[in-house]
Parts: C-alpha cells; sequence; structure tokens
C-alpha cells in the first residue's frame, strides 16, 4: 500500500497481509498515570490507521486512542482513520433511566472531537451507535466468520438449532439461522439490574438438537451460563455459543469452566491468549482477514458491502 | 444557595465536601461505580433539571480512569437538562507539554536499571516518564532494543533521515474533551501554562494559589521578610517574583541549563543571588516527581542557606517523590489539598498541607451568584 500507515496497540500479525509493517508508536505512562504518545514516523499526508480496541483499562485505552488520533492530526496527517474491533461503552448507550448517561454518544463525539476522520468497527452493540457520529462510521459484521466456523467446526451443524439468549440478539441470531436454513429459538430473560440475571423462558423446541447460542458480546458470562442450563433442561443434547465480543471480565472463566457449555467460541477483537490458557472450553475466530480487507478497501477507496456477506479467506 | 448542585467526583470526596460544607449545600447524591469490564459508571440520584450544577474532579491518581469519569458526569448532567455544568478541577490533568524523554535521533535516553538501584538520595534521576512502558505486544520496544544493540540506533530508528520524532501534545485535546462533553465553565487553580487557557472555547477562570500561600508565609514562617523568594526555575521566575513583591522579600534564581548531549543525565544548575544564611522559601506549581525542588535544596544549601523550604500549589508526588523528599536536605515541603494528601501525609513528615476548599468554595459561590472573580484575588485577606 502507498501513502498508507498503520498505528496499532492491538494486534500486530493482522497487517502482514496488507504487505506493510506497522508504524513505530511508542506509549508510555508518566508516573503520575498521564498517557504520554510518541509517533516515530512522519504521518504527513499519509492515510492513517489507528486500532485500537476497547478492552482491559477501557478508559486508559480510549485516551491512548484519542491522543494518538489528536497528534497525528496535529501532525498532518491526511486522513486518520479509528479502526476500534470492540467499541468501548457501546452498551451504555440510551438513557434508560432518569439522569443515565448515555456514554456512548459521548465516546462518539470524543473521537470526532480527537480528529477522526473514518471509523472502522465490528459488530456494534447497537447499531444505532453509528448514528451518534458525524463522520462515516462502518461496522462489520462477524456474521460470515461465524457462519464459516459453524460450517467447519461443527461437524453435527444440519441438526442444530440457533438460540438467540435475548430478545436484544434475535435479529443477529435469526439471521445466522436464516443463512444456514436451521430453526431458531429464543430465551427471554428478566434482568434486575447490570450483570445479573433473574429468570428465563424459553420459546421453541430444542430438545434432541444441538444448540448454538449466538450473542454480540460475552461479559460475565451469567447469562450463557443460565442459557446453557435452560437449554439443557429442555432436552439440548449440546450447547455451543458463539460470540462476537469475549470480553470475559470478572469471574467469566470460572463461570464458562462450571457451565454445561461445550464450546465457547469468540472472535478476536479483544486480546484473550490468557483467558484460552486458563480454559480449554474457548476457541478463537479470527477475524483480522476482514479487518484487513476493510483497511486496504477503505484506502483504495473501494467498497466494503462485500464484506457485509463474506469472510475474505 | 438556589438552584444549586454540587457533585463530587472519585478523585478527590474530601475536598468537595470541604467546598459543599463551605456553601451550607449537601453534596448531591451521586454513585460512581466501575463495572466488571472496568467501564466506568455513573448514576446521579439528585435532580438537576433547570439547575447550576458544579461537578468537582481532580486530575490525579488513575488520571485516565478520572478524566472519564468527569467526562461522563458532564455529559449525564448536560442530558439530564442542566441549566449550566461548572467543571471544578482543581489540578488539571495533561497541563504540562511533555519534555522529551528521547534523544534527537529518537532513541530512548538509555536510563539506569532497576536492580542497579542503591537507594534514594536527592539526586536519583527521576524514573519519570519511562517507569511504566505500555506496549503489550512489545513491537515498538523490541525494535528499539534491537538497533540499540546493532550500534545502528542512528540510521535505523528514524524513519526518514531528519524525521523527528512526534510527541503527542494533548493540551488541546484535553480542552476539547470537556468542552465536546458539554461544560459550560471551568474553574480550576494555578494552570501551568497559563495559555492552556486559550485551548478552550468556553470561559475559564483560573484562580491562584499565590494568596493562599502569601497567608502561609506570613502566618507560619517566622520573620519572613528576611527569608528570601528562590524560583527553582526560569519557568517559574514569574510566579515567584509575585509572591516576593508583595511581602517586599529578596528574589534568586536558579537557571537549569539544558543538558549536555554526551551527559544526558547531567544538568547543571546555578544559582544567581545571595542566599547565604538566610531562609529559602523555594515557590513552584507542581511538584511531581520533586526532581527540581530537591535539586535545588541541595544547591541551596551548599550556596549556605540556613534553612529551605518549598511552597507548592500542586503536590501530584508521583513514584519515588517521597522518599525522594525525605532523603533530601530541603527541610519542609508545603503543599495545597488540590490532590489528596493524605496518604502523603503520612509518609512523609517534612510534609504540610494548605487548604484550598476556601477559595474553591468563594469563587463557585461568586460564579453562581454572578459578582467578580477578580475581587476575590485581592481580598485573600478576609478568607
Amino acid at each position: 500500500m502507498s501513502h498508507g500507515l498503520i498505528l496499532s496497540l492491538y494486534t500486530q500479525h493482522e497487517f502482514r497481509r496488507l504487505g506493510i509493517d506497522l508504524s513505530k508508536v511508542i506509549v508510555l505512562k508518566y508516573s503520575n498515570q498521564e498517557t504520554s504518545v510518541t509517533i516515530g514516523e512522519s504521518v504527513r499526508d499519509e492515510d492513517v490507521f489507528i486500532i485500537q480496541s476497547g478492552c482491559g483499562e477501557i478508559n486508559d485505552n480510549l485516551m491512548e486512542l484519542l491522543i494518538m488520533i489528536n497528534a497525528c492530526k496535529t501532525a498532518s496527517a491526511r486522513r486518520i482513520t479509528a479502526v476500534i474491533p470492540c467499541f468501548p461503552y457501546a452498551r451504555q448507550d440510551k438513557k434508560d433511566k432518569s439522569r443515565a448517561p448515555i456514554t456512548a454518544k459521548l465516546v462518539a463525539n470524543m473521537i470526532t472531537v480527537a480528529g477522526a476522520n473514518h471509523v472502522i468497527t465490528v459488530d456494534l452493540h447497537a447499531s444505532q451507535i453509528q448514528g451518534f457520529f458525524n463522520i462515516p462510521v462502518d461496522n462489520l459484521y462477524c456474521e460470515p466468520s461465524m457462519l464459516k466456523y459453524i460450517n467447519m467446526n461443527i461437524p453435527e451443524w444440519k441438526n442444530a438449532i440457533i438460540v438467540s439468549p435475548d430478545a436484544g440478539g434475535a435479529k443477529r441470531a435469526a439471521s445466522i439461522a436464516d443463512r444456514l436454513n436451521l430453526e431458531f429459538a429464543l430465551i427471554h430473560k428478566e434482568r434486575k439490574k447490570a450483570n445479573e440475571v433473574s429468570s428465563m423462558v424459553l420459546i421453541g423446541d430444542v430438545s434432541g438438537k444441538i444448540a448454538i447460542l449466538i450473542d454480540d458480546m460475552a461479559d460475565t458470562c451469567g447469562t450463557l451460563k443460565l442459557a446453557t442450563s435452560t437449554l439443557r433442561d429442555h432436552g439440548a443434547s449440546k450447547v455451543y455459543a458463539i460470540v462476537a465480543h469475549g470480553i470475559l471480565s470478572g469471574k467469566a472463566i470460572d463461570v464458562i469452566n462450571d457451565s454445561l457449555l461445550e464450546r465457547l467460541v469468540v472472535t478476536n477483537t479483544i486480546p484473550h491468549d490468557d483467558k484460552k490458557a486458563a480454559c480449554s472450553k474457548i476457541d478463537t475466530i479470527d477475524i483480522s482477514s476482514t479487518l484487513a480487507e476493510a483497511i486496504r478497501r477503505t484506502h483504495n477507496g473501494e467498497s466494503v458491502s462485500f464484506l457485509f456477506s463474506h469472510a475474505p479467506e | 444557595m438556589r438552584n444549586i448542585v454540587i457533585f463530587g467526583g472519585s478523585s478527590h470526596t474530601e475536598l468537595a465536601e470541604q467546598i459543599a460544607s463551605r456553601l451550607n449545600v449537601q453534596l448531591g447524591r451521586v454513585k460512581l461505580s466501575k463495572f466488571s469490564n472496568k467501564e466506568t459508571n455513573v448514576e446521579i440520584h439528585e435532580s438537576v433539571r433547570e439547575k447550576d450544577v458544579y461537578i468537582i474532579q481532580s486530575g490525579c491518581g488513575h488520571v485516565n480512569d478520572n478524566l472519564m469519569e468527569l467526562l461522563i458526569m458532564i455529559s449525564a448532567c448536560k442530558i439530564a437538562s442542566a441549566a449550566k455544568v461548572t467543571a471544578v478541577i482543581p489540578c488539571f490533568p495533561y497541563a504540562r507539554q511533555p519534555d522529551a524523554p528521547y534523544k534527537k535521533n529518537g532513541e530512548l535516553l538509555s536510563r539506569i536499571p532497576k536492580d542497579a538501584f542503591i537507594g534514594y538520595t536527592f539526586n536519583t534521576p527521576a524514573s519519570t516518564p519511562a517507569n511504566e512502558v505500555k506496549d503489550p505486544f512489545g513491537i515498538a520496544l523490541a525494535r528499539f532494543e534491537e538497533q540499540s544493540a546493532n550500534g545502528a540506533s542512528t540510521s535505523g530508528v528514524s524513519a526518514r533521515n531528519g524525521y523527528k520524532h512526534w510527541i503527542a501534545r494533548s493540551g488541546t485535546l484535553i480542552a476539547n474533551l470537556i468542552t465536546c462533553a458539554g461544560a459550560d465553565h471551568i474553574i480550576t487553580m494555578d494552570l501551568h501554562d497559563p495559555q492552556f487557557q486559550g485551548f478552550f472555547d468556553v470561559p475559564v477562570d483560573n484562580l491562584y494559589g499565590q494568596p493562599l500561600m502569601i497567608k502561609y508565609i506570613k502566618e507560619n514562617i517566622p520573620n519572613y521578610q528576611n527569608a528570601i523568594i528562590i524560583s527553582p526555575d526560569a519557568g517559574g521566575a514569574k510566579r515567584a517574583t509575585a509572591i516576593a513583591d508583595k511581602l517586599h522579600m529578596d528574589f534568586a534564581l536558579i537557571h537549569k541549563e539544558r543538558r549536555s548531549q554526551s551527559q544526558p543525565h547531567k544538568t547543571d544548575m546555578m544559582l544567581v543571588g545571595e542566599v547565604r544564611d538566610k531562609v529559602c522559601i523555594l515557590i513552584d506549581d507542581i511538584a511531581d516527581t520533586s526532581c527540581t525542588i530537591t535539586k535545588a535544596a541541595k544547591i541551596l544549601s551548599e550556596s549556605g542557606a540556613k534553612k529551605v523550604c518549598a511552597i507548592i500549589t500542586h503536590g501530584i508526588l508521583s513514584g519515588d517523590a517521597i522518599q525522594r523528599i525525605v532523603a533530601s536536605v530541603i527541610d519542609q515541603v508545603i503543599v495545597s489539598d488540590s490532590v489528596p494528601q493524605s496518604d502523603h501525609l503520612a509518609r512523609c513528615s517534612k510534609l504540610k498541607v494548605f487548604n484550598v476548599a476556601p477559595i474553591f468554595a468563594e469563587a463557585i459561590r461568586r460564579i453562581h451568584n454572578g459578582e467578580s472573580i477578580s475581587a476575590l484575588f485581592n481580598i485573600m485577606d478576609l478568607i
């Protein structure tokens, strides 16, 4: 790629396929905990892609991203694209009670104010977040990669049923069920407060089938565990879960190990090698090819809509 | 006071309480926590509709977490129809533009290895800014190490010949973030660069610690007329002379010479002025690693000063600062409580604290009632 620069705090391997190296960037923290960013390469009149995921110490990572965008901006980059595989604060996207902050909107504003010209992200929790930005946002989907995974790694998939663990994700799961020509079931959950689910009701028949749970996020994994036991109680022979963003915070690993889940499949939008080592049930879908292809297409001014339905090799 | 809600961020609840009690209002009820995935959660349990909201949050501790919390609180109040949101930031984060910790060719300055460490002296080189390297995949650093090992650092590290590494200067960014979150007004204290005010598109009231420092000197330093005010570097000379003028005291300056290329660690310091047998009062705005003041104290005592104390607005005292002060010849360090000091106080007997709550409370009262702030700087003796 000519006149393209990639600055990444996220992962290196996916960009080998673009035939360019990651640029040199140093991120330090001063002893007073302020973040310092040094860019080791000229970005003047270049097309800059900055890759940073919203994971781990979210606030630190977000500040790093903002400072990097701003540094590139003041260093006269031609265009800055923030590639955010897992968008931070995506779940705080509505005023669901009095005086609740819409932090996703705030983050969108912050990224714009810092100087980003374009945002590429993967499986936004609510696609309406795209509307929080005044700059173009490409929301890529994990769906093609998930379909590929089901095809290749779940041998009995023709006898499977796709299950959405909550009503909000029904569309996502139904779309996968349609593409695979499988049946579809839904679990209705009642949530009393964040990260805690009280009761579950299954809608649909899963007995004797392999249930594949589809969701966009696995955080504390309480939902997944409950959904798994609900499905098993209703006669499902095996339960898989395929999730776009494996945040796996708190006691998630213990919860998965204790659960009846056959396998938890997450994409690598969030680094989780350490968690994989602690839990043999976790499997990874590599979506770096999708991101790399999106970057290549964005840089060359080609359409990215192909990626909404196909996973590049 | 009517139509006012004051919230305290989690960075410095003590100060927020003091300010609220001086204004005779209850602190607004707010729940600040973190979700298990480390996202910040803010719940405001108090109606703010058509009210003037003041949010007190200092830039200390986990700076990024606290900043994010402030931004979310501002935004939450704004979308909950607050009439006006004022961010009260006693110690402004990211106020200093970074000093380049690199050589001209972009190579990292070599540092004394951590295991070679014997003990803290006043002269221990600062471990900032590189005491915590965050680079999850070791890419950048591995490259640097590789190249310095090959001895090819000059040509290899700089991508294009003559390119000087671009260090992010985040001042404007932070100002823009606070404005874009929805703050209508900023109150802060002793900004490191007065120019920082210009980064904002909203009004900024920069309060001065100076009247409080003058009060402290008058009340706590016996025979202060015979003491001498010292500025530990040329940049702070203006700040120090202002105090010296008001108290009719002598003034001296320590001049930091830039590090030479061959010995990057060695900074020569020169004292301009006569301090023999005098009580020296160092004046500065920020003490972070406290290298500047401990080195200055060394020079002053070598030049025959009777006693050295330092009065500083923002005592961030991060990293090894406390050990360095304990080991130094400095007799007393007086800092404001713009940053929580109770931990520091417990670890260092040389530390004294003066309270900034009165000045912030009075500023909030005046701003809320639409009175002049500039009068505040002149009548500080009354507080």
